[in-house]
Parts: C-alpha cells; sequence; structure tokens
C-alpha cells in the first residue's frame, strides 16, 4: 500500500504526536509498505529518508502557547505538489484541526483520508470562530482515529463523529534491550520517576513524601527523576541528608528514556488525574520495569485493572510508601508483575497497533472507492 | 458595473462549489453504504461457516436470515445476527472463530464510515442555501444504518466444547 503520512508539527521539536508519526512510519515500511511522511521542516534538516520537508515552520503564538506550524500559500503548494507525486492509496493526517500542513492536505486531497486525533481537546479558538472551516475539514476525513478513550469522548461530544480508538504504540524491543544507565540499579533499591515534577496532576510531591520516608529506612535506597524543570524543585522538601540519594537528571533523549526506565527496580506514576492514556506506563512495562501507578481511570486501564502493576490510592503518600516497601522486599512479586505488563503492553507493540491502523486504511479505501487525488479548493464564505 | 460582475461571478463560484460539495457528499454516502454492504454479508458468511462447523443451528439460521434479509428487516437480522455470535465462545486459536471476530471488527469500522458520511451528507441537504436551490433532489436521501455495535470479545481460553443454549 502506498501511505502518505502528514505531521502537523517539526520534528526538531521533541512531541508526543512526532514521535507517534515516526514510530508508525517505521511499523508500516517494517510491514511492507511505502510510506511517505511531510512535516515542516528545512530543506537541509537532517531527517529520516522517508520524510519530505514541507518547508520551515513559523513561531506564531496559539492558543496561549508558541507553536511551530506551517501553513499558508507555501506550504499549501508544497502540500499539493508531495500529494500530486505521491500518488497514495490514503491519506494519513494528524491533529487535522490544528491550522497546520494537516489541515491543507485534508483540504487539497480528495479520496481516502485517515485523520488521528491525539489531544483530548483538538479545538483552536481561531476554528471555532470559522465554524464551517472545521466542517469542511471533517467532511472530507474518512475515517477518524482517537488514541484515547478521552480523546474518543471529545470527538462523540464535541465534534459530532464517531472515532475509532486505537492506543498509542509503544516500540517495545527498543525499551526492553536498552542499556540501564551505569551503576544502577544498584543494591539498595531504585526508584524512578518521568515526566513534568512541577505539574501539580502529575503528582510528583506525593512520591517525594512516599521516598523520603523509606529513605530513612532503607540506607542505599535511591531515587532517579526526569523531566524539564529545575533541579532546586526537585529537592524541595527533601532533608539535606537525602538529598544526594535523590539523582536528577533534567530532560531526557527517547533514547536516555528507555535507560532510564531499565535503571529503576520500580517505577511510580503518582499522578492525580487528568492523564488520557498512560504512554510512559506502556515504556516502562516495555522496559520491564515493575510499574505502581495512581488508580486512576486511564491507568487502570493500561495496567489491566491492577494485574500488570500496582494500584494506589491518588494522592496519598502512606498508601504508596506502603506499597512500594513491600514490592522492594520481594524481588519475586516484581518479577511476576513486570512478567505480566510485558504481556499487558504486547498489544500496544507498534506493529500490532499499525497493523490496527491499516485496517482502517483499508476500510476508508474501500469506502471511497479511489485513492488520494490532489484538488483545486476554495476557502468557504461564511454564510 | 464592475462591482455588480464580481459579485455575480463570486455568486457563481459558490454556488458551484456547494454543488460539488454535496454531489461529493452523497457520492461517498452511497460507496460507503455499498461498503457496509459487502462488510455485512462478509461477516454473515463467515458466522455461516462458523456454525456449520460447531454445527450450531441457531447461529446458522441466524446468518442465513441476515444474508436474505430484505432492506426493512435487514437492521433487526444482523442485531439478531450479532447477539447469536455473542452467545458463542470465539477462541483466537479457532480459524472460523477468529475470521468471524475479524469480519466484525471491519464491520464495526466500515459501519463509522458510513455513520459519518450519512451525518455531513444529512447536515449539507438541510443548509438552508441547498434546500432552497433544491441541490439535494437529484440524490437519494442517505439514511443511517441502526444497529448495536458489532464489535466481538475474544474468548481468552480455548473452551473445550462449545456452549450451546
Amino acid at each position: 500500500m502506498r501511505i502518505g503520512i502528514v505531521s502537523p508539527y517539526s520534528f526538531d521539536v521533541p512531541g508526543g504526536v512526532q514521535n507517534h508519526v515516526l514510530d508508525l512510519a517505521e511499523a508500516l515500511i517494517g510491514l511492507g509498505h511505502s510510506v511517505s511522511v511531510l512535516a515542516p521542516a528545512d530543506d537541509d534538516a537532517r531527517l529520516p529518508p522517508y520524510v519530505v520537508p514541507a518547508g520551515r515552520a513559523m513561531q506564531i503564538p496559539y492558543n496561549g502557547s508558541v507553536a511551530r506550524i506551517a501553513f499558508g500559500p507555501i506550504s499549501s503548494a508544497r502540500v499539493r505538489r508531495w500529494l500530486a507525486r505521491g500518488e497514495f492509496d490514503v491519506l494519513h493526517v494528524h491533529e487535522p484541526l490544528t491550522l497546520s500542513l494537516s489541515m491543507l492536505a485534508v483540504l487539497s486531497s480528495d479520496g481516502p483520508v485517515v485523520a488521528t486525533f491525539h489531544t483530548a481537546m483538538p479545538r483552536s479558538r481561531l476554528l471555532d470562530t470559522f465554524e464551517s472551516f472545521r466542517r469542511i475539514t471533517l467532511e472530507r476525513i474518512t475515517s477518524r482515529i482517537a488514541v484515547s478513550a478521552l480523546a474518543r469522548k471529545v470527538q462523540v461530544e464535541h465534534l459530532d463523529g464517531g472515532a475509532v480508538e486505537i492506543p498509542n504504540g509503544v516500540s517495545v524491543a527498543r525499551f526492553a534491550s536498552a542499556e540501564p544507565l551505569p551503576g544502577w540499579p544498584g543494591e539498595g533499591g531504585a526508584i524512578g520517576f518521568l515526566g513534568r515534577f512541577t505539574e501539580a496532576r502529575k503528582g510528583f510531591p506525593v512520591l517525594r513524601d512516599a521516598f523520603v520516608a523509606l529513605a530513612g529506612v532503607r540506607p542505599g535506597l535511591r531515587l532517579l527523576v526526569a523531566g524539564p524543570g529545575d533541579p532546586d524543585d526537585v529537592m524541595e522538601g527533601v532533608p539535606p541528608a537525602l538529598r544526594e540519594r535523590v539523582v536528577f537528571i533534567g530532560k531526557v533523549s527517547e533514547e536516555d528514556k528507555a535507560r532510564m526506565l531499565r535503571s529503576v527496580d520500580v517505577y511510580v506514576a503518582p499522578n492525580t488525574g487528568g492523564e488520557s492514556f498512560g504512554m510512559i506506563l506502556t515504556e516502562a512495562m516495555a522496559a520491564g520495569t515493575t510499574v505502581v501507578a495512581s488508580d486512576i481511570d486511564a491507568f487502570r486501564r493500561v495496567l489491566d485493572g491492577g494485574r500488570a502493576g500496582r494500584l494506589v490510592p491518588v494522592g496519598d503518600a502512606k498508601a504508596l510508601a506502603r506499597a512500594l516497601g513491600a514490592l522492594l522486599d520481594d524481588p519475586a512479586g516484581r518479577a511476576a508483575l513486570s512478567a505480566c505488563g510485558r504481556e499487558a503492553v504486547a498489544r500496544y507493540d507498534w506493529p500490532v497497533v499499525a497493523r490496527e491502523v491499516l485496517e482502517v486504511y483499508a476500510t476508508a479505501i474501500e469506502a471511497t472507492d479511489g485513492r488520494v487525488v490532489d484538488v483545486e479548493w476554495a476557502p468557504p464564505r461564511t454564510g | 458595473m464592475v462591482g455588480v460582475v464580481a459579485l455575480v461571478v463570486l455568486l457563481a463560484t459558490y454556488l458551484t462549489w456547494t454543488a460539488t460539495r454535496v454531489d461529493r457528499l452523497h457520492a461517498r454516502a452511497a460507496s460507503a453504504a455499498r461498503s457496509l454492504d459487502a462488510h455485512l454479508l462478509r461477516r454473515a458468511a463467515a458466522a455461516a461457516v462458523l456454525a456449520e462447523e460447531r454445527l450450531v443451528t441457531e447461529l446458522y439460521s441466524a446468518a442465513r436470515i441476515a444474508l436474505d434479509a430484505g432492506a426493512d428487516e435487514r437492521e433487526a437480522a444482523e442485531n439478531d445476527l450479532t447477539r447469536q455470535l455473542r452467545a458463542v465462545p470465539l477462541p483466537a486459536a479457532e480459524p472460523a472463530a477468529d475470521a468471524v471476530v475479524a469480519a466484525s471488527r471491519r464491520l464495526a469500522l466500515a459501519r463509522q464510515v458510513h455513520t459519518d458520511v450519512v451525518r455531513d451528507t444529512l447536515s449539507a441537504r438541510g443548509r438552508p442555501l441547498v434546500r432552497m436551490l433544491r441541490l439535494g433532489r437529484r440524490h437519494e436521501q442517505p439514511a443511517y444504518f441502526e444497529i448495536d455495535d458489532p464489535t466481538l470479545a475474544v474468548t481468552a481460553t480455548p473452551v473445550p466444547t462449545p456452549a450451546q443454549d
């Protein structure tokens, strides 16, 4: 199958959508398909061979933050050229409701179009002003995919349409084979956390309190923290005597993330809510690390109701400390949980997820009888 | 004068564009309906094969009825087939059961695509301009295909003898 994939965001800024697009493209290529990915990038940017640059992304203030997107006549011309040359059997765009290459591609094509919605809130204020613009974009999409139950709910309730739920994939082999960081996990045990620890909903203080309680009675226990932020914020509330046992490695690359997850005995996700999927849990399970997570809907689903990882009450540092203490003393129990975790994560392995996506492609192709062609499009007038 | 000409051209462009849009939606609704029909037949055929292998009479007749159903009784017949399929164990290791599960999954996808395009088409037909100029009159009004979610769960452990009720 000839597949054209469009990424709305540039690959020089790492992000969930970008990783998803690259991993999906590689999984599809691995299954023997021909894939071309269009993304905002300079012509001389270093990119994987299957990525076609669509020109530099502009930085524009957008929904309260800065977005790097490509949108305009030059981008539009590049999109049409890519569509005309690609002769794709199916076009797969990501986040088409942002002003981006994805939207341009949807508007410039006719034929089977599959769209993946990543965030739970894909609406932009700008688009809300141009309701008809949004409707015309959605109208050209044959089949919608949502990466989580929450993203699907938004589709049903706010964009009046159904969507197939296909979860984010994880490259199990890459995580399973990563080398632990030198000297980790060590004799006294190691606990890990990755994420924006300053964000309240990530629940880092709960883990910190639990660690402080445990470290007092367990002399060798260490905490490995990764994520963007200031080291002082990590150490806040940690007694000076324990500070050398809290190791902060800052923001990590994809490769170091896998190594970091392999470096700890237990990975903790103390989130207090607001998670739609729990990608990091699938990654920790793929790395073969035992997972302890807050008992919230998304995590319960990923951890198979607690079979593939221990669930603890939300925001309860004492309960978390008890669960961690019990697991640190029980290597056999940890091994059993991580074995279940590996089994549960097989369902999220990229080749498995990519086959589900291929079924959606096949359905979209059958339902439109025809391949993707580029078309002239006139911007709609309101009225 | 130039302004009037420009206005007329703009209006004509908009009307052509809207008419094309309405035509395209109807064409897509029709081809989505054909694809849905094909997947309904595939599922019923896969269910008939499974019923023959297992000698489950109720399932076999439900599959036959679904295959032969006329337009007005088809939704009920398909729902009945879904109910019959939910009552039998479907271990992934058994090829005929796996084929039924796969056909049901594809049917769920085809139905979703159909529902989405029917909704978009009906909404386009309902717009004032389209109604006023009767742009939809050349096309038959598409209709939803109202059935329960046909997705089936795979039976986790193989069941030695099929339960029959």
